[in-house]
């Protein structure tokens, strides 16, 4: 039974975001890599968690009723993504994932070796997240406060650090960024205990979803040259496990708190929305046309900010404005900056909504 | 406010080695990269942050609306891993055009010295072997379901060191005071805590406390002296688990709920 309950959360963790990703399929040059769609199609889910829950904890619905609304969402991006899968198909004859790019300027078992050793830094961390745990007490609230959610079927009206005590009033600060609801709802839906999926399944997935992005970045920096890509990550893995030179840095934070809205900030969100403005820079370097589907990412990115920390409002703004900036003014193309304020806009929404409950 | 802000920062660099690792690369990008949009977003956008990190006018704007501690997380926003890595493997490419053996030998170099420059994550103190598939102690997994009433909550006193782990894995399980006293910087005070970590517990004192917060079961670490017998005040030895002692307070009514 206990399996059945973690094969439920390796799907909803995996196997949906990879397929919900096939929605992007259509975005050129990375559409039709497996990591990219796993990683984007769990970031539509966070942004569509988001949109959903904050409207629901201001009203102070039950939490079971967010599990249904969301469970429908998740649901019908699913059915979607699957009827395009077969539609796209049909009309291509086949259908390939690719894990990775081409295999060109590299001696094939010298690159064999280092995606090797690769691999298995990557299990050593995973494996360290199963085996080790780390005393943080902001877990205390954070882990606790998804606990609740389960139990009570409230969100954010429990005063997480102790329960009863302090009564029933509505945390509307911390409600705007739900990550530890988001944990609640996979908790609910696997039946695995909600401490369990915080503590154990999270960092794992987490972890491995930061280095899918800095893999992401390694195939943009190093196109066609797999094994300068296998050694970029090599790099990033002895910079994230050698990265406790101080307790506030971003590889700190993915080792020991990954399950933290924050961390996931940090090692996720902002090094995906960094890759975004990557794409978009080149894409001006290269005088290519925007399509729609990269501003929708981006909008979709700056939502999930919006869920994983208050202050992740702050930093998405900070970083498209600067780099948006920066690109209209170096390639002289001012018309990339409406679009890019546009995207902005759920994290002005929710920074206004900060200030209106804090003051 | 000048002084937060470069605190901040002096703490984020830790020993300081691998920033000066990351600004040796942005050197090395801002002579040797040619691609301009690398260069906006290695060198130019990191310089703007840095910039706008360091801006009065930002900072006092920032600090009136987010608290003060947590400034240091827009240095999150500098690309530090990805660019030290990506200056790496130009060099390893770099020189690979001259000598394969030189390359590696300066891959190998490179990576001890980031070794050598950071601290191993895992040699953190924090980090312990996981008890059990909650990340939590046994202890506390041992105490939550041993005074756990199915269908109900209960409300108990714990000692410090365990509060900030028993609503992770109990939510059923409240207290008088959490992880909220455990901060010293908050100046949270809570009588019934401050009893509880009296270097002598005086049960006279304790007892009131404890029944004015509704605890139904009261919790001691091993070795802890107490004045007076809680026998004589209405408590029950209720069980012992790792040495902790747990008292059930007879006097505070606990309901348990017909879930037939």
């Amino acid at each position: 039974m206990v399996a059945v309950h973690f094969l439920i959360l390796v799907l909803l963790l995996l196997a949906v975001p990879a397929i919900i990703g096939g929605l992007f399929g259509h975005m050129e040059k990375y559409g039709g890599n497996l990591i990219f769609r796993w990683i984007s199609g769990q970031f539509l889910l966070w942004a569509g968690f988001q949109l959903i829950c904050v409207p629901l904890i201001l009203r102070q619905q039950s939490f079971t009723f967010l599990t249904e609304l969301f469970g429908g969402y998740t649901a019908v991006l699913t059915l979607l993504a699957l009827a395009l899968e077969v539609k796209r198909r049909r009309k291509a004859g086949t259908l390939v994932f690719r894990m990775a790019g081409g295999a060109a300027g590299q001696k094939p078992g010298e690159s064999a070796v280092l995606w090797a050793l690769f691999g298995a830094l990557l299990l050593f961390q995973l494996v360290q997240a199963v085996r080790l745990a780390y005393a943080d007490t902001d877990d205390a609230y954070y882990v606790a406060v998804a606990s609740v959610a389960e139990n009570s079927d409230t969100m954010y009206q429990v005063l997480p650090y102790t329960g009863g005590i302090g009564g029933t009033e509505l945390d509307s600060r911390h409600g705007l960024a739900p990550f530890p609801i988001w944990i609640a709802f996979l908790a609910k839906v696997s039946g695995v205990r909600t401490v369990t999926v915080a503590q154990v399944a999270l960092p794992v997935v987490l972890i491995a979803m930061t280095y899918g992005i800095y893999y992401l970045f390694a195939r943009e920096l190093f196109p066609e040259r797999r094994g300068q890509q296998a050694l970029f990550l090599i790099f990033t893995e002895i910079l994230v496990l050698f990265g406790n030179y101080s307790i506030y840095t971003v590889e700190n934070f993915m080792i020991a708190r990954s399950r933290q809205g924050k961390a996931a900030l940090g090692n996720i969100v902002i090094p995906f929305l960094l890759l975004l403005l990557l794409l978009l820079l080149h894409k001006l370097q290269e005088k290519e046309r925007i399509s729609v589907l990269l501003y929708l990412l981006f909008g979709i990115v700056m939502m999930t900010g919006c869920l994983c920390s208050t202050l992740g409002v702050l930093l998405m703004c900070m970083a498209v404005g600067v780099a948006g900036v920066l690109g209209a003014i170096c390639y002289r193309r001012p018309w990339i900056l409406p679009p890019l304020a546009l995207t902005c806009m759920p994290c002005v929404v929710y920074a206004a909504l900060y200030l209106f409950l804090d003051f | 406010m000048w002084s937060d802000v470069a605190a901040l920062f002096r703490e984020y660099m830790g020993t300081g080695l691998i920033v000066i690792w990351y600004i040796l690369c942005l050197i090395y990008l801002w002579m040797n990269e040619k691609r301009k949009h690398l260069r906006i977003l290695f060198l130019y956008m990191p310089v703007i942050l840095l910039l706008l990190y360091f801006n009065p006018v930002f900072y006092r704007l920032v600090y009136a609306v987010v608290e003060r501690e947590i400034y240091y997380r827009i240095l999150w926003l500098l690309p530090m891993t990805v660019v030290i890595a990506y200056t790496c493997i130009c060099i390893y490419g770099r020189m690979a055009g001259s000598g394969e053996r030189r390359a590696k030998a300066f891959a190998l170099c490179a990576a001890g010295v980031i070794m050598v420059s950071g601290s191993f994550v895992y040699s953190s103190p924090f980090f312990s072997r996981a008890e059990n598939i909650y990340h939590v102690p046994d202890t506390v997994v041992d105490i939550c379901d041993a005074i756990n009433v199915p269908g109900r909550e209960v409300m108990a006193a714990f000692p410090l060191e365990l509060v900030q782990y028993v609503r992770q894995y109990s939510p059923v399980t409240c207290m008088p005071y959490g992880r909220e006293t455990t901060v010293d910087r908050w100046n949270y005070y809570h009588p019934l805590r401050d009893e509880m970590e009296a270097e002598v517990i005086e049960m006279e004192k304790l007892v009131p406390l404890s029944r004015e917060y509704h605890c139904h079961y009261v919790i001691f670490r091993p070795g802890t002296k107490v004045r007076g017998k809680p026998e004589d005040y209405g408590w029950v030895r209720f069980g012992e688990v790792d040495g902790y002692t747990i008292y059930r307070d007879m006097e505070v009514e606990l309901i348990i709920p017909d879930l037939g």
